[in-house]
């Protein structure tokens, strides 16, 4: 039986990705400590939180089919302590939750801990609406603000931001069944501040403190300027109704964002309009309040959620400097051409693979003796005796097929 | 949500309401006023409650099926599970709270759909004819296009010992008029992989001037002639010729489609089942549980809509010159190619498939717990409770 589950439920862009990447790695490590991170590969716990939020996500859903499930096996089964990590988590309702602390033995003297990682809206609001692009929207800076900020909620927009977004009701959500000293609150230091900082606070709260981890990131979400999000829009808008989420994920999000465009960090940066930035300020401010007030565990400084002061010149991606757009679309271009290069000659050689096989399976319908072997192998299959020379041929033969 | 620890009048009221519609009533949530005691780890999300509101306005649903309703998570992206309006004040975070009746169907069919697919994985599928002996003297043959004309002719032939492929088979590619051929495309996917809704995946296909693989006769021709090993390549437009052409006295007629309603609700319930069942066994249970149980429903298929005639047209035309001009032989007139008028509905509705999901739901409750009083009820009026 488990003694302990930390249950990492978000939020998204708190170094989530960097985390997950330091646990899968070091799993080993962390089983000799009695701390299992179940994972077979490094989606595995993204794949159970679809499976128990019945969330389709392009269709990597139909790899999830009962991966909650499997999980919670793993970790019910495990005699220590066990971290289960995603971001997504924190959409979950309130009977999702149910389900989940249940399938991981919360009746049944399971310690089960919840962790949120938080970072002010400052950079999460931004952030979000980069996501969304990544992730084949196309909707304008402008009007993922007016969204989030309409008080009726309704788009789907709004509903998924706050769902993963609203610290206070994340924790509501999460931790109705559980005591406030049992939800950890992982703030994110601001800008500029030491950047094993966040790593010391995930150490701390998920109890890796002493351990010989590997740190050395090979996962992370990187993010993209202000020109660079601007032409990815662009090119959402172009493609997007005919390219499909399994195409679009290796070309567009991994080759032209991730691999590319994340590489431009001499352009401006996305930040809060002024006009906004006061808004994202106050609520952040009522939300430390609230959390301070509910008694949790705070690993960090609630004074982290409130985020930096507006920027100087703010760079508007629905107004682009058209300069920057077209140097980012040329490294964009030079990019898909280089891949386009590589994927031509590898069909070329499938393709004269392909030629080759066509001409063999011709040649072999064309001999005037393939109709009689064929009719000679039927017969032969129809008797014990026939199966029996058929093999001893086969054998003698030597070929690989003849056990067909 | 609300949890089973706060008490105030809001609270009392929406608890009771919560009873009211356990016991089967129907009043709406802005004309109900008696209280009643928390009875619960939460109070159920609008959704919810609304939906079985309706269910109970339809017919006497179970006390197991009362439950999953109120313990149901909507799947998918959209709405989370949302509070009372009246019974709670404005929260300072989270969601707003509604007037459940103020929800749009779309939102209850969500948490209709995931019902119902739960439904479908504990359902029998009604097994296919089982293969019939292989006639050694059968003609061969390939059937390929339309899936509503080919996918139930193949099975039959396959019942009768007359499997497709061998040797030199004549591939015989189906086809009807284009618009039909689009719409029984997207009808076999509503019971396949599921996506994009009539209208969206439409619009895609205009949009970009292709053709869906399946529908695209010309195509399929070309892909089927360059290949080694195969016999004539002939279309067959004329439903009547497919017997004699596979060998055969006769062949049943297929199926005629399912209503506009019934292929969308498919469509959202395919998206539930990718999560519960493997991608083989979705579509097994999607053709052969699902669709029998929606055979018999009445009302109109879905038909391309105004705005893409003229595309429809247009290609169609492209198509039937391309197989003349390329020379394929072509039983019956190349002009069934070009789309008809025919009656139908250029989009579903969503009030209409939240209207058969609750007739499914109440009929596998029926089937499962031999609830049989299905038929309307007016029980549960402000402030009374109705038992069952």
């Amino acid at each position: 039986m488990t003694k302990r589950v930390l249950l990492h439920v978000g939020t998204p862009k708190t170094g989530t990705s960097y985390l997950q990447d330091v646990l899968f790695r070091n799993r080993p490590v962390l089983a000799e400590h009695d701390i299992l991170y179940p994972a077979e590969r490094f989606d595995d716990q993204f794949l159970a939180a679809l499976d128990l939020m019945r969330l389709p996500w392009g269709g990597l859903e139909t790899e999830a089919v009962g991966a909650w499930d499997r999980l919670a096996a793993r970790v019910r089964a495990w005699d220590g302590t066990a971290i289960i990590s995603h971001e997504i988590l924190a959409t979950a309702s309130r009977s999702q939750v149910g389900r989940a602390l249940e399938s991981l033995g919360h009746r049944d003297g399971v310690e089960i801990h919840v962790v949120l990682s938080v970072r002010d809206l400052v950079r999460q609001i931004p952030a979000e609406w980069q996501e969304n692009v990544k992730h084949r929207r196309t909707l304008s800076y402008a009007r993922f603000l007016e969204e989030i900020r309409d008080p009726q909620r309704d788009s789907r927009i709004a509903t998924w931001f706050w769902g993963v977004q609203e610290v206070p009701d994340i924790l509501d959500r999460w931790g109705h069944d559980l005591p406030p000293e049992r939800l950890h609150l992982v703030t994110v230091p601001g800008p500029g501040g030491p950047p094993s900082l966040l790593w010391q606070r995930f150490s701390r709260v998920l109890g890796l403190d002493g351990l010989e981890l590997d740190l050395e990131a090979e996962r992370a979400n990187p993010s993209l300027g202000v020109p660079e999000t601007a032409l990815l829009r662009r090119i959402n808008q172009a493609v997007i109704h005919d390219l499909d989420p399994p195409d679009y994920r290796p070309l567009v999000r991994e080759l032209l964002a991730h691999r590319t465009l994340s590489r431009r960090t001499d352009t401006p940066r996305l930040a809060l309009p002024p006009d906004v930035h006061p808004w994202a300020q106050d609520l952040a401010a009522a939300w430390a309040g609230e959390i301070k007030d509910r008694g949790y565990d705070v690993v960090g400084d609630l004074a982290d959620l409130v985020g930096a002061p507006p920027v100087q010149e703010w760079a508007d991606p629905d107004h682009p400097r058209e300069k920057q757009v077209a140097g980012a679309a040329l490294d964009a271009i030079s990019a898909l051409l280089l891949e386009n290069a590589k994927l031509r000659h590898a069909e070329e050689r499938l393709a004269g693979e392909l030629h080759e096989a066509h001409r063999a399976l011709e040649r072999a319908y064309l001999r005037p003796t393939y109709r009689f072997r064929e009719k000679t192998v039927r017969r032969l299959r129809g008797s014990r005796a026939g199966r029996g020379a058929l093999k001893a041929y086969r054998v003698a033969r030597g070929r690989s097929s003849r056990s067909e | 949500m609300t949890g089973g620890h706060e008490d105030t009048p809001g609270v009392r009221r929406a608890w009771g309401w919560l009873r009211h519609l356990q016991a089967g009533g129907t009043t709406a949530w802005a004309d109900w006023s008696g209280p009643g005691p928390a009875g619960g780890r939460v109070l159920p999300g609008a959704q919810q409650l609304e939906l079985l509101r309706r269910l109970n306005l339809v017919g006497v649903p179970s006390e197991a099926l009362v439950h999953r309703v109120l313990t149901a998570s909507a799947p998918g992206r959209g709405r989370p599970d949302l509070e009372l309006a009246g019974a709670v004040d404005r929260p300072r975070f989270g969601p707003p709270p509604v007037d459940p009746a103020d929800l749009p169907d779309d939102e209850l069919l969500r948490v209709a759909a995931n019902l119902l697919a739960e439904d479908v994985v504990a359902g029998e599928p009604v097994p296919e004819p089982a293969p019939g002996w292989v006639r050694p003297w059968r003609r061969r043959y390939r059937l390929l296009g339309d899936p509503a004309l080919a996918v139930p002719l193949r099975t039959e032939l396959i019942a009768r010992g007359r499997p497709p492929g061998g040797r030199n088979a004549v591939v015989l590619v189906l086809g009807t008029d284009l618009g039909q051929m689009l719409a029984d495309v997207w009808e076999h996917r509503c019971f396949g992989d599921g996506g994009a809704t009539w209208r969206r995946w439409l619009d895609s296909l205009a949009r970009r001037d292709v053709l869906p693989p399946r529908a695209d006769l010309l195509r399929i021709a070309e892909a089927w002639t360059g290949r080694p090993g195969r016999g004539r390549v002939e279309v067959v437009l004329d439903p009547a010729a497919v017997a004699d052409l596979v060998g055969v006295r006769r062949l049943s007629p297929p199926p005629p489609p399912v209503p506009a309603d019934a292929a969308d609700l498919a469509r959202r319930v395919s998206a539930v089942l990718s999560l519960l069942v493997t991608p083989p066994r979705r579509e097994v249970l999607l053709r052969q549980t699902l669709r029998p149980r929606l055979a018999g429903v009445a009302g109109p298929p879905v038909v391309v809509p105004e705005e893409h005639r003229a595309w429809v047209h247009t290609r169609a035309v492209r198509m039937r010159d391309g197989l003349l001009d390329a020379g394929y032989a072509v039983h019956g007139d190349p002009d069934a190619l070009l789309p008809r008028a025919r009656p139908g509905a250029a989009e579903p509705s969503d009030a209409g498939a939240l209207a058969l999901s609750l007739r499914l739901l109440l009929e596998r409750d029926a089937a499962t717990t031999g609830h049989t009083d299905h038929g309307s009820h007016d029980g549960g009026h402000d402030g009374e409770e109705t038992t069952r």
